[in-house]
């Protein structure tokens, strides 16, 4: 089909890196944002703005909230479809868990009751939720939506499309295309090391698009490759399932073996019985991590068969000083508080696995990296944002002299991805801080305006691409990269306005998590507003006579490179 | 047919090829190298963990191979076919494992 390697491998990063790079976009943006999820969380949550705290006392603090814990409402609706009639008058409660990171001053505390009468399915359960601010044991508002840790960090891995699961598909497809237009590209660009070196800002703006979008492809290349891959492999569960399919007897087999090796109960026996001192179990993990060198805090702690005499208490090490997430579980019988299992250092292979992932999703406890990570994240956005762009510039004036409408559209769709998900992300941050805080379903509200803006931008920049079919600049850029500038500003305004904590006084105060976030946003319109000029002068420049001469300048500027 | 529509059809055939076919050779290549890690003596969890850190490899090379590759029928036979075979195998394998 294709006359050589090379040609084929032109196509399949021209084609395919144009299809998914909208989805591509999507998830490297969030996916920097995610690395500061919590921070993000503490911007969005202003009365969550203090300290992180390690596990509170379990006996004194955590056990009584635990216990009031109910299932969450729209849980049990839910569960009374899956079972077609009404629940149990009470369900019973399965177990508890708590999870805390060395960035979380709030404690979220889960439990699960079980479904007992779904004939379809044995394991049926339903959750109930509550997050505490640990120092007082005060539960927080129930309707609060983290946006960090609960959108923009969902929006990464399954863009919040449910139906089938197609959002973790797409996500899926679009890192196995992130891969291969990184293979494709090295193969395309022979002369990887000098480009590594190469930005020339002044040329045509073909020119320096392609520079940069080299550029950034090889200064990340290990960055980008490493995190797809590492995605794929977190994720390998869903796409490949092999032990709920073809592999079940064997994967059952395997876990009830372990189970039994291990001496954890599988089931509840059905007898109650009381649970000892949950404190003097987590002295004695952390005297046990100690004895092995690696003394540390709990990150993970859960309670299977609450109130049943096989009832056991799990307690994991949190992973702040190791990529590898938590860990070194140390296992305890809840009656007596004898220990059962202490896991053992994982064999090579699990060890390889938790490196890998804890790389992606990184617990650790070391801010440098962690802004390393984003400027690998943005160079990643950049990468994939100025491919899009390269794609209709080097379109857009064939397109318009023969009359074709795509590089309009394909434009239009850019516009939407790239400078379009800013304005939705800075409008939500905007509607977080401006909607009363009294109002019901405040965090349904803010989603809702997080997806109308950016339909609406989707409108502005299908409506504003026109003069792309004259072969010129759309307007929609630079109109957009405004409205970046207005709301980000807004957003650092009315977290002011509506806290008090304005940028002089977090950043006197040391308190980062908000004065980074708001530095952050500062910047971006800095940046934005800049952009936009920049546009202006170029759209000048691009005067329909002009642009046609500049492109085929362009075109012969770059002839070692054939993209579609 | 003329030669464009041979040419769309090509394409169709190639992208089908790369997801469709890579995918059930991926799918082979996983099934088939956990049984023979379990019939090699290792827990299921490690074998499971191993052939799922090198899957997505050999999905990323039968994608791009997909592509790069002369022959069409060549990448159906060898992707398509070799996944379905290794499936099998596998099938055929974890029974034997089992009883």
């Amino acid at each position: 089909m294709f006359n050589s390697f090379r040609l084929s491998m032109t196509w399949l990063h021209t084609w395919f890196g144009l299809v998914l790079g909208f989805v591509l976009m999507v998830v490297f943006f969030f996916g920097s944002l995610s690395v500061f999820d919590r921070e993000i969380d503490r911007w969005a949550l202003p009365e969550t703005r203090f300290e992180p705290q390690t596990m509170p006392s379990f006996d004194a603090r955590l056990r009584p909230i635990f216990e009031q814990i109910v299932p969450e409402e729209e849980e049990l609706a839910a569960a009374r479809e899956r079972v077609g009639g009404p629940l149990l008058e009470t369900l019973p409660l399965m177990n508890w868990n708590a999870y805390t990171t060395h960035r979380d001053p709030v404690l979220s505390l889960t439990a699960e009751f079980a479904v007992k009468n779904n004939p379809d399915d044995p394991y049926d359960h339903v959750h109930g939720h509550v997050t505490i601010d640990p120092r007082t044991g005060r539960i927080l508002p129930h309707d609060d939506l983290n946006l960090g840790s609960d959108f923009f960090y969902p929006m990464h891995y399954s863009l919040h499309l449910h139906w089938l699961d197609l959002g973790y598909w797409l996500v899926g497809l679009a890192a196995l295309t992130m891969l291969a237009a990184l293979v494709s590209g090295v193969v395309m660009h022979r002369k990887i090391f000098r480009e590594l070196f190469t930005f020339r800002p002044a040329k045509s703006t073909q020119r320096s698009l392609l520079d940069l979008h080299n550029l950034t492809g090889v200064v990340a290349l290990p960055f980008s490759f490493m995190f797809p891959l590492t995605g794929l492999i977190i994720f390998a569960g869903i796409y490949l399932p092999v032990s709920e399919t073809m592999l079940e007897p064997a994967a059952m087999a395997y876990q009830q073996a372990e189970a039994e090796k291990n001496g954890l109960p599988f089931q509840p026996a059905g007898t109650a019985a009381p649970l000892s001192s949950v404190d003097a179990m987590v002295a004695e993990a952390k005297r046990r991590w100690a004895a092995r060198d690696m003394p540390g805090e709990v990150g993970f702690l859960a309670i299977q068969h609450v109130g049943d005499v096989n009832s056991y208490v799990s307690i994991y090490r949190a992973g702040s000083d190791r990529v590898a997430l938590v860990g070194q579980g140390v296992h305890f019988a809840a009656p007596t508080g004898r220990v059962l299992y202490e896991e053992p250092p994982p064999p090579v292979v699990f060890g390889i696995n938790e490196f890998l992932t804890g790389l992606h999703l990184q617990h650790f406890e070391h801010w440098l990296l962690r802004w390393l990570y984003v400027a690998g994240g943005f160079a990643g956005c950049v990468c994939i944002a100025t491919g899009l762009i390269f794609f209709v510039g080097k379109r857009r004036v064939r397109h318009a002299t023969q009359g074709i409408a795509g590089a309009r559209w394909v434009d239009a769709l850019s516009v939407t991805a790239i400078t379009g998900m800013l304005v939705a992300t800075l409008a939500m941050l905007v509607a977080n801080r401006l909607l009363p805080a009294q109002l019901d379903h405040r965090g349904t509200w803010q989603e809702g305006v997080f997806w109308s803006a950016w339909l609406l931008a989707l409108l502005h920049a299908a409506g504003r691409s026109g003069p792309v079919q004259q072969g010129r600049i759309a307007p929609a850029w630079r109109e957009q990269c405004w409205a970046i500038v207005v709301l980000a500003l807004a957003a650092v305004l009315s977290n002011w306005l509506t806290t008090g904590d304005h940028l002089l006084k977090t950043i006197r105060a040391g308190y980062w998590p908000v004065a980074g976030f708001d530095l952050t946003l500062a910047s971006s319109a800095a940046l934005a507003g800049l952009t936009a000029l920049h546009l202006r002068r170029r759209e000048h420049r691009h005067a329909p006579s002009a642009a046609l001469d500049d492109e085929v300048a362009s075109d012969a500027g770059a002839p070692e490179v054939a993209h579609g | 047919m003329n030669s464009l529509t041979l040419q769309r059809a090509q394409i169709v055939s190639r992208i089908a090829a790369s997801l469709l076919g890579g995918y059930a050779f991926a799918w082979g290549f996983t099934t088939l190298g956990i049984v023979l890690g379990l019939g090699l003596g290792m827990p299921y969890g490690e074998a499971q963990t191993l052939l799922f850190l090198l899957a997505f490899l050999v999905f990323l090379v039968s994608f791009c191979w997909a592509f790069a590759a002369k022959s069409s029928a060549r990448v159906w036979a060898v992707l398509a076919g070799g996944g379905a075979a290794m499936t099998g195998v596998a099938w055929l394998l974890s029974r034997v494992l089992a009883s």
